[in-house]
């Protein structure tokens, strides 16, 4: 603790106080609650008594009634999270490196690919199923060029890739401002002293490049990966909460707790909601640790 | 990493001016026959991101009965009605109000948490420091709490309230503390103990040196966490049943329910929503995409 030169502490006290009342009442215990009521029967009515029912969510998360439904939605998620993080981070990367160079416009490029961040899950929402929708539009009539026609968000088989597309259009914006970042600070000479030694683009890239961008291929990496494991506003806007095509676990916690496939007649379940927060949470957590070794091993050995 | 990574050689670096420009040159060259293709690459990342927009615009300017006889086509007679009548059949007005006012509240509110708990946090002024610090990373690894947020907020009877809205959103300050804390280390603190000899108290010290001088980081933080709030609809689809509270973007989702075949208006709505985006957008640029950069290297 350094030297407090002010005087008095309590105007320091207050609003530090202030800020973390807030802080504790409205993130940090409902996030630690989850667990609590996870062990619970809560129900999404008020007055209702609440009793500790131990391990029943978690073996009804396993049931067999239930099993089928909630592989669905895991396998959904991980389908999703690898495949748009993968797709972002290599897309990511050839773009910032497109726009690293003397191009004109490039300050243009970026800022476009930045827009869908601003735009929002809603508007972003809104274009792609006015793009797919299956009577007239641009991927119908393309479609048609070829004698086909789809259903697009309505298709089962495509659906969920579909959502998938427009996850990986919306986030390239971040991952591409990041790794530009990251190439900025890459010094200049590296380069000439690559090309003396007569080195080819190719080698430029892989020896150059990717290891003294590291940090940020880490940082987009974790990002899309936590990100993609919990999103679901998009799936939600773009084919609703109960597809089950595009049923993700964290579209489930939603469906689960606050409607769609109501499971008795005195309002939702949510302590089994919460049970599925806790294993969405768990399997978050042991990715991006599991991704982060990996990619900090890598680091280290580049 | 091989030698072929490592700084220049010394010949290299006391090469004659001659020499260098004779590099330069090779450079240029060698990178010339790529250009086109550069740029004909860049256009095609444009090209994707700009044709729904654009497609988006053309739709909004056409009547339903021009888009199903062809949805592709360029529009020939603008109906500049749509607007007008997705403004006033959307309600946007007051859901716009709705956001500017959550979006205001909430992330003033958590800029203001983030500065107020930052800089102390930042300058040792606590006690437990490494406490507050591994509080600020722990805001960004939180389990997703509805559930229990919406039954917070039932219980304490801020349910269906704009004010338990506003605190829930406030207190999602994610990246806020820690970029506070990170840009505050790079004010000096000489400046602190000036103040103070002065007879400056904290809170003073607070709106007249700090607020000013930490002005870039408290932008990005204000920004990133409005970015957040504005465009929210699952937490205010739980916590604000009542259409009458809805923001925009929720206002937008039941537009799209109501009226799901009507693209010219629906196209029209969604310009509505976005156009105030995009210009606010224009404006703000720089700090955002430092701000994300920054919370990144923070």
């Amino acid at each position: 603790m350094s030297t407090y030169p002010f005087g008095a502490r309590s105007p320091l006290r207050i609003t530090f106080g202030f800020g973390l009342v807030v802080l504790v009442v409205f993130a940090i215990v409902p996030a630690v609650a989850v667990f609590l009521i996870s062990f619970t029967d809560i129900r999404g009515l008020p007055g209702i008594p609440v009793n500790w029912v131990g391990l029943d969510n978690y073996e009804r998360f396993f049931s067999a009634a239930r099993i089928g439904y909630n592989v669905n939605a895991l396998k959904n998620t991980l389908i999703y999270a690898v495949v748009s993080t993968v797709a972002i981070n290599a897309l990511g990367l050839a773009i910032a490196v497109l726009l690293n160079q003397k191009l004109r416009g490039k300050t243009f490029a970026r800022a476009v690919v930045f827009l869908p961040t601003i735009l929002g899950v809603t508007v972003i929402g809104l274009i792609w199923s006015l793009f797919f929708n299956p009577s007239a539009g641009p991927a119908a009539t393309v479609w048609s060029w070829f004698g086909a026609d789809s259903a697009f968000f309505g298709d089962p088989n495509l659906a969920l890739g579909l959502v998938i597309f427009v996850q990986i259009w919306a986030g390239l914006g971040v991952a591409v401002v990041i790794y530009l970042a990251g190439l900025q600070a890459i010094p200049e000479e590296l380069y000439e002293a690559a090309d003396i030694d007569g080195a080819s683009g190719g080698q430029r890239l892989r020896l150059v490049t990717v290891p003294l961008l590291a940090p940020s291929i880490t940082a987009n990496v974790l990002l899309a990966i936590v990100g993609s494991l919990q999103s679901y506003q998009l799936a939600y806007v773009l084919t609703g909460p109960n597809n089950p095509a595009t049923q993700l676990l964290s579209l489930a916690i939603f469906s689960q707790a606050f409607g769609g496939s109501s499971t008795s007649g005195l309002g939702q379940s949510q302590g089994y909601a919460a049970t599925i927060s806790v294993i969405q949470f768990i399997i978050v957590s042991v990715a991006s640790l599991l991704v982060l070794i990996y990619l900090r091993r890598r680091e280290a050995r580049l | 990493m091989t030698a072929t990574t490592s700084t220049p050689r010394p010949a290299e670096r006391d090469a004659p001016v001659a020499a260098r420009t004779a590099l330069d040159a090779r450079r240029r060259r060698l990178i010339r026959p790529g250009r086109i293709v550069n740029y004909a690459l860049v256009v095609i990342v444009v090209f994707c991101y700009l044709f729904p927009l654009l497609f988006l615009l053309n739709t909004a300017l056409k009547s339903n009965a021009d888009f199903f006889a062809n949805p592709v086509g360029l529009v020939t007679s603008p109906q500049w009605a749509n607007f007008g009548q997705a403004w006033v059949q959307g309600n946007f007005g007051a859901y716009i109000l709705n956001s500017v006012l959550y979006t205001i509240c909430a992330a003033g509110l958590g800029t203001a948490i983030a500065v107020l708990m930052g800089f102390p946090v930042s300058r040792g002024y606590l006690r437990w420091p490494r406490l507050w610090n591994a509080l600020f990373v722990v805001m960004l690894f939180l389990p997703n709490a509805l559930i229990t947020q919406f039954q917070l907020l039932l219980r304490m009877g801020l349910y269906n309230t704009q004010l338990g809205y506003i605190l829930i959103m406030a207190a999602g300050v994610g990246v806020g503390p820690l970029l506070i804390a990170g840009y505050v280390k790079s004010l000096p603190r000489e400046l602190d103990e000036a103040a103070a000899v002065d007879g400056s108290g904290y809170w003073r010290y607070l709106i007249t040196f700090v607020i000013p001088m930490a002005k870039p980081a408290i932008a990005t933080v204000f920004i990133l966490q409005a970015i957040g709030v504005w465009n929210d609809i699952i937490l205010a689809t739980i916590l604000l049943p009542d259409p009458a509270k809805s923001p925009i973007s929720l206002g937008l989702y039941a537009f799209q329910g109501t009226y799901t075949n009507d693209w010219g208006l629906l196209a029209a709505a969604t310009m509505i929503v976005a156009a105030p985006l995009v210009a606010a957008y224009l404006f703000l640029q720089r700090y955002l995409v430092g701000g994300v950069v920054g919370s990144v290297k923070g």
